[in-house]
This record gives structure tokens, C-alpha cells and sequence, in this order.
């Protein structure tokens, strides 16, 4: 495919997913935030449902060879790394999505804070550019690495060419998991009444 | 347009986006925006720096500037999809945070925000809609990240609720 066809297609999906988030008002961080700081479950369980669609949609085309899935190795660095995107999106009150979205609206601080994560995005290139971790790219090689702190590749096709077990049995197994969250948070609502209970 | 007046229940919403990105993960890769934003910071600090920018072996070996990355047009998209659904309900209009800590904050979770991606090499959105999914190990790794992440800031966040 072009790569004029496979930025079209980018932005074609993008528009959607703005259209589709700002007229739902679904947001990543009030997903974790709520959950934690007010007992609310609204976005939370919209999360969970995509994970569970996704997760057999993947898998499903993973077990027969077909997909694009994501291949690099992976470590310590995904921790720190999204234990500091966690606090942030907190603290600015919007993750990479909901900043596009509410930037959308017309909400100044969600342009200011995507101006600070390019920002944060270059002050961390001068970092990497003197310590050279966590690897590049070209610099990976799919191995467990201690003295680079990096844990190699694995994912459902990783998986599958192992254990000889289709990668749609795997995802059926986390699909399960996260039925039964959804599920208790459901359960949760129903035994608090009122209003969040009558919601999907 | 009924669309236009009522708030979207997001189950549907995210059930609509999920089968998308399953077509998008057939056809190029799954969502993902901070791979997009990598190469949009890379294309602003190219217009200041010119050519300099190669210096930084960063913008040579991890990312090198280029306008044709298709992930760059997923979160232009979003903010066009966004423009069109706050238009079209009437809910457009500037907003500016009004106190100091709340611009204190907006300004810190953004630069964390930003260093983070690049720390991972991955954002929010592949987390949940891309890497867990494919049962990458390193999704796991993140979400365990991102949860004890938004933990931390939720109590520096109540904290300063509470004045």
C-alpha cells in the first residue's frame, strides 16, 4: 500500500475516533482516575468492552498469520515510562487522546499540555541521544538482556509458535479476565442503585 | 441530528472504535498516537533547527523526521473528527484554565506525559488498544506502569483539590 493511501486511511480513522470520543466524552485518564479517586466506572467499562473486542479480534487474525501487531522488545523502560505518563495524564486532566479531542473544543489547557508533551517528547531525545537506552530500534534483538534491562519480545504469536496452541485460545482466556472485571464492576453499581446502574 | 444533541453512551462509542481498529490493524498497524506525536515534535524542532536536528542522534536512529509517517495523520484526524462533533453540537468555544495551579499542573503532566512516551516507546492508547491486545508482554508491563502511575497522581491530584 501507498503511503499517501496509508496516511488516508490514518486520518479517516483518526476523524472518526475524534468524532466518536467527543460526542461520548469517553476519556483514558478519567478511566483509571475515577475508578480510583470517586468509585465511578463510566469509562472504565468502555475500556474494558474495547479491550474484550479487540483482544478475540487480534488474536482471532494473529491465529491465522493475518494482522500487523506491534514488534519490539520490551522492559523495564515500559514501567518507568508509563508510571510517569500515568502521573502526568492525571495532573494535565487528559491523555494523547482526549488532548487532540478537547483541543478540538476549544479547551486551551489541553493545547497547552500537548505543547509539553512535544516539549517532554525533546527535552527526552537530548537524554537518549547521551545514554543511548532504552535501545533503538535498530539495536534490538528480541533476547532477554539484564545489563540493558530489557525482557526481549513475546505476543500472541510469539505464543502461539511455541506452544502450538492457536493465539485465539489466549485471547479468549484474557477476554474471560476482563468479562470478569467488567462483570463485578457491574455488580458494584447494582448494589450502589441509582443511576450507574441503569447504564450499559 | 439526534447524533449531534446527545451524549454518546461510550460503550458503544469505544465497541464502534474497537472493530475499526481492528480493520486498521489488518490494513497498516493498531492505534496508536505517540509514535505520531514523536514525529510531529521531530517535524516542529526540524522547521527551528534545519538540517541541525541531525545532530541529535535521537532524530537519527529513533526517529528521523518524516511527513509521510502515517500516525501523524491519526491525531490529525482526531482533532478534525473533534472539531466537526463540538461545531456540530454547538459545544465549541475557548476554555482557558483559570487558576495557577491548575496551569502549574496542565504544564508538569504534559512534560511527563512527553518524557514518558519516549521512556517506553509506547503511549496510553497502545497500551489498551494495541499492545495488550496482541497479549504483548509489554502491554502488561505498561498497564502495571500507567495504573501505579495514575495512582500517584491521583493523590497528588486530591491533594491539591483539597487546597
Amino acid at each position: 500500500m501507498s503511503p499517501v493511501a496509508q496516511c488516508l486511511i490514518a486520518f479517516v480513522f483518526g476523524s472518526v475516533v475524534g468524532l466518536l470520543v467527543q460526542r461520548s466524552r469517553f476519556c483514558n485518564t478519567a478511566a483509571l482516575r475515577d475508578a480510583m479517586l470517586f468509585k465511578t466506572f463510566r469509562n472504565t467499562k468502555a475500556l474494558l468492552v474495547a479491550m474484550m473486542i479487540l483482544t478475540i479480534g487480534f488474536t482471532g487474525f494473529i491465529s491465522v498469520g493475518a494482522g500487523n501487531p506491534m514488534r519490539f522488545d520490551v522492559g523495564i523502560n515500559q514501567v518507568l515510562g508509563l508510571f510517569l505518563f500515568g502521573t502526568g495524564m492525571v495532573l494535565a486532566g487528559a491523555c494523547t487522546v482526549s488532548t487532540w479531542v478537547k483541543a478540538g473544543e476549544g479547551n486551551f489547557g489541553a493545547i497547552w499540555a500537548l505543547l509539553f508533551t512535544f516539549i517532554g517528547m525533546f527535552l527526552f531525545s537530548l537524554v537518549w541521544s547521551f545514554l543511548y537506552w532504552p535501545p533503538a530500534p535498530s539495536a534490538m534483538t528480541g533476547e532477554l538482556s539484564l545489563e540493558r534491562l530489557q525482557l526481549g519480545f513475546a505476543n500472541a504469536e510469539t505464543l502461539q509458535d511455541k506452544t502450538g496452541i492457536p493465539a485465539i485460545i489466549f485471547g479468549l482466556l484474557q477476554a474471560g479476565v476482563l468479562l470478569f472485571i467488567y462483570q463485578r464492576i457491574r455488580k458494584r453499581e447494582r448494589g450502589q442503585g441509582g443511576d450507574a446502574a441503569a447504564s450499559p | 441530528m439526534e447524533f449531534f444533541r446527545k451524549t454518546l453512551d461510550p460503550v458503544i462509542a469505544l465497541g464502534a472504535i474497537a472493530v475499526l481498529d481492528i480493520f486498521l490493524f489488518l490494513i497498516v498497524g493498531a492505534w496508536t498516537v505517540g509514535g505520531g506525536e514523536t514525529m510531529m515534535t521531530g517535524l516542529i524542532a526540524q522547521l527551528f533547527m534545519g538540517d541541525a536536528i541531525y545532530r541529535i542522534p535521537f532524530w537519527q536512529e529513533v526517529f528521523k523526521p518524516d511527513a509521510g509517517y502515517w500516525k501523524i495523520y491519526i491525531s490529525l484526524g482526531m482533532l478534525f473528527g473533534a472539531v466537526v462533533g463540538a461545531v456540530a453540537s454547538k459545544e465549541f468555544f475557548w476554555r482557558f484554565p483559570r487558576r495557577i495551579s491548575e496551569w502549574v499542573m496542565i504544564t508538569v503532566g504534559g512534560l511527563l506525559m512527553g518524557i514518558g512516551i519516549r521512556l517506553a516507546f509506547v503511549c496510553n492508547v497502545s497500551t489498551f488498544f494495541g499492545l495488550t491486545p496482541e497479549l504483548n508482554l509489554g502491554g502488561y508491563l505498561s498497564i502495571s506502569g500507567i495504573i501505579a502511575g495514575a495512582w500517584f497522581g491521583s493523590l497528588i491530584y486530591k491533594r491539591v483539590l483539597e487546597g
